[in-house]
């Protein structure tokens, strides 16, 4: 009975899900999200390759020395690296994920 | 030529179909409602087509047949299903107080052809060899004995009232049978045809999570389509039988020029606010389990039902 | 004796890869088994490969709800094998956090409950309650179920005011539909007779078969890490221990939803007396504990659940181990769903009591070794060593 009364109220109420496609759910502020990489504020410390629990960044070289390469389809958002980088050149973004076509596009330099 | 376009289209098979997967989009929707969410949604306008659109759908999947089980039975019992149940529907008084076949007697042809579509039920649960399908079937057959009779004798106590057991002799009188004592087989009706219908609380037979679906585990293709067609009409035969006998079939008041037109609408109209009890019962609880509801059919539908003919049987006399 | 039902390991009961092995005769289950070695991960021994700070987020994904408890249990066990001192505001935002997981928790167990009795509007609606606690997850840790929150050393964030008020009212609202809920289980007849003396596990038994957690609650054991060995400020923070003496089903259901109304309470009384402070203390990548071993225990969701680590003076450990909560309460389902002692078991109590117990697979499989024929061996141990001894 008493979830009769509780449908009842309940088809009367503005429904709870939401339509996905077409309405999103905004991150909140504080949403830990997609890596970005800012490359010329990078040093090279080697800190976020070697730290990262996902084996996420990888390390690579070019003129200027050794550099990381974020291969976001691994990344588990834990934000390590983010804490980690003494030269805030890797930043945390709200966007929620790595859904894309081409996944080479999750290859970040 | 009329003639043949009257069982075609309206009031024949297309309108009693379009009708079926109307009543299924209802319950869908009624029950989404009722759980805060929105139901179908795409398919057409208020996804008002997702019924045709799963049937369409389940026609082009792959037809699989399990190893081991009864070929022949595995294919005749969706078909037979489909037919005997829209055999039933079509005694049905829905535009007009007549339907489109009408007899003397026809409210037994009705439930006798229920019956039988319910003995398919287990036929085709027991052909496949599977266990939950075998449990299923089990529990179907098992069912039967709790909640078959009685929807009869409720059916039956308004035919004995009314003094005629032809459809449309019932409904002719224009009578609504819900008020009084009759609301007691008007609700006995209702829990019957619920457990008739496999809807929760009664849904043992296809219970999802202890035996998968039970019954119809098996089935995919085109005899799954059928079988679930075949459910649509089930409900649109029950909710029609419980609108007829109960709340007075499709006539309603109106001037005799616009009854071919205010009588499919006031039938519908019934039909929906059957669907709407039947959906909240059906969004309101949880499953019961088979002897609970044997016993529950036994101890409780079965006497209260029986008091009710003998009650109505003294009132006439 | 009786017929061989499978259930699982691919079932609408099951949302992980679980097999139940049932013999039934027509209605009535007269044995059961639980296999629950589908979706072994190797994370133990994944852990030794990893230094402590990233074991810390393998850690969090031995199970997707109780990750709260898994990290909790991480940082507490590393933090005091290592001597590290979790500021004394992160403990108090790591219990909230706890008990805030704790509430997802159960209310998602409410609907999976709910689901195996056909009760699918109850299952909707636990679920619709259940999203303002995650979106609060989201807000207060950064990740709406896999927090990583926990850091060895404190808290990834703190609250702020504004922050501790919407939490306060969003749990109000909550506390108004647990209610509801309790009233439910109450008077409702079909759940009434769907759960009252299903899966009964008398207190002996259950203190035999070491039930933790709300398995053992609901047959009249007062068995709570939080009291017996509190790991973060639970002297601090006032709560009871709800214990129920009905031993089936019902009461464990009853004792979630009753776990639910005290976790509000704690959330609540622990943001108004959260102290000041800092909330993480700094903590080198790559520090390296003394040897030793360290154990700890966290009343997780379903339980208790123990992490052990023994470390040789590097940066990763030696060995690591996880007893889960489910591992511990599997005797108890598996002796539940036997019918004996007259109290018969129905096929379709079988998914009301597997859920009971509230299982999460993934972080419980454990290998099974199998031999040359394919047949289980019984003490796997014993008899790989005699095997490798040549007999």
């Amino acid at each position: 009975m008493v979830t009769s009364f509780e449908a009842i109220k309940n088809f009367f109420r503005k429904r709870a899900t939401i339509l996905y496609p077409e309405e999103k759910i905004e991150p909140s502020a504080t949403f830990r999200g997609m890596l970005s990489f800012e490359r010329s504020l990078c040093i090279g410390c080697g800190l976020c390759w070697r730290v990262c629990p996902a084996s996420a960044i990888k390390q690579d070289r070019d003129d200027k020395g050794a550099r990381p390469v974020f291969l976001l389809d691994r990344c588990i958002f834990c934000h390590i690296c983010v804490e980690i980088c003494p030269k805030k050149a890797i930043k945390a973004s709200r966007d929620r994920g790595s859904l894309v076509m081409d996944k080479s596009s999750l290859r970040v330099k | 030529m009329m003639n043949f376009l009257r069982m075609l289209l309206y009031p024949g098979m297309v309108y009693i179909l379009t009708l079926a997967m109307f009543l299924e989009w209802l319950d869908r929707k009624l029950v989404a409602k009722f759980q805060n969410r929105v139901g179908p949604m795409y398919v057409g306008p208020l996804g008002l087509l997702q019924p045709l659109a799963d049937f369409l759908k389940l026609l082009s999947k792959e037809s699989i047949i399990p190893a081991g089980s009864d070929r022949i039975l595995f294919n005749i019992c969706p078909i037979t299903a489909f037919v005997v149940i829209t055999l039933a529907v079509s005694f049905i008084p829905m535009v007009s107080v007549r339907g489109l076949l009408s007899t003397e007697g026809d409210l037994i042809v009705v439930l006798a052809l229920l019956t039988i579509y319910l003995l398919l039920v287990y036929t085709s649960g027991a052909s496949p060899p599977s266990r939950y399908s075998q449990i299923g079937a089990a529990r179907a057959a098992l069912m039967l004995l709790g909640f078959d009779l009685p929807l009869m004798m409720s059916s039956i106590s308004v035919a004995v009232i009314a003094g005629s057991f032809r459809l449309s002799d019932i409904v002719a009188q224009g009578r609504y049978y819900i008020v009084g004592l009759h609301f007691i087989g008007f609700l006995i009706f209702l829990v019957a045809a619920q457990a008739e219908l496999d809807r929760l609380p009664f849904d043992i037979p296809e219970a999802e999570s202890e035996i998968v679906s039970g019954w119809l585990v098996e089935y995919s293709s085109w005899r799954l389509a059928l079988l679930r067609l075949a459910k649509n009409m089930e409900f649109l035969l029950l909710t029609g039988l419980a609108v007829n006998l109960y709340l007075g079939g499709p006539v309603g008041p109106s001037p005799p020029s616009l009854e071919p037109f205010l009588q499919p609408f006031y039938f519908i109209l019934k039909l929906v606010s059957v669907t709407f009890l039947l959906s909240l019962v059906r969004a309101s609880f949880a499953r019961l389990r088979i002897d609970q509801f044997v016993s529950l059919g036994w101890h409780y539908l079965l006497p209260l039902s029986l008091i009710y003919l003998v009650m109505t049987i003294v009132l006439v006399n | 004796m009786g017929v061989y039902l499978p259930m699982g390991p691919q079932h609408p009961l099951h949302p992980e890869a679980t097999l139940v092995k049932l013999r039934v005769e027509g209605e009535h289950v007269v044995d059961a088994d639980v296999d629950a070695s589908f979706v072994h991960r190797g994370i133990e021994k994944a852990l030794e490969h990893k230094t402590y700070t990233q074991g810390l987020y393998l850690a969090e994904r031995i199970c997707g709800i109780c990750n709260v408890a898994h990290t909790t249990c991480y940082t507490t066990n590393v933090e005091s094998l290592a001597g590290i001192e979790a500021p004394y505001r992160a403990l108090y935002l790591r219990l909230a956090v706890e008990e805030l997981a704790r509430i997802h928790s159960h209310l998602l167990w409410l609907g999976l409950f709910a689901h195996t009795m056909g009760f699918e509007t109850l299952f909707m609606l636990a679920f619709r309650d259940r999203e303002p606690v995650l979106d609060l997850m989201e807000e207060i840790t950064g990740g709406r179920v896999t927090t990583g929150y926990n850091v060895i050393g404190g808290v990834r964030r703190d609250v702020d005011p504004g922050l501790v008020f919407k939490i306060k009212g969003v749990l109000t609202q909550l506390k108004e539909r647990i209610l509801k809920y309790k009233e439910l289980f109450e008077s409702d007849p079909v759940i009434q007779a769907r759960t009252r003396g299903v899966g009964y596990l008398s207190k002996n038994e259950a203190g035999e078969l070491l039930a933790v957690g709300p398995v053992a609650r609901a047959s009249a054991i007062a068995r709570d890490v939080r009291i017996d060995d509190p790991y973060l400020t639970h002297e601090e923070v006032p709560f009871n221990v709800i214990v129920y003496d009905t031993c089936d089903a019902w009461g464990r259901a009853m004792v979630r939803l009753d776990e639910i109304l005290e976790s509000i309470n704690m959330v609540q009384y622990t943001l108004d007396h959260l102290p000041s402070g800092e909330v993480r203390v700094k903590v080198p990548p790559f520090f390296r504990p003394p040897p030793g071993e360290m154990s700890s225990r966290v009343e997780a969701p379903r339980g208790s659940l123990l992490h052990y680590v023994k470390s040789d003076g590097s940066d990763r450990p030696v060995r690591y181990r996880v007893r889960t909560p489910t591992l511990a309460n599997l005797a108890s389902v598996v002796t539940m769903l036997r019918s004996r002692n007259g109290k018969i078991v129905h096929i379709a109590d079988v998914p009301v009591i597997f859920s009971s117990i509230d299982p999460c697979i993934c972080c419980t499989a454990r290998v099974t070794i199998f031999d040359e024929r394919g047949h289980v061996l019984e003490k796997p141990l014993n008899e790989l060593l005699d095997m490798r001894r040549g007999r």
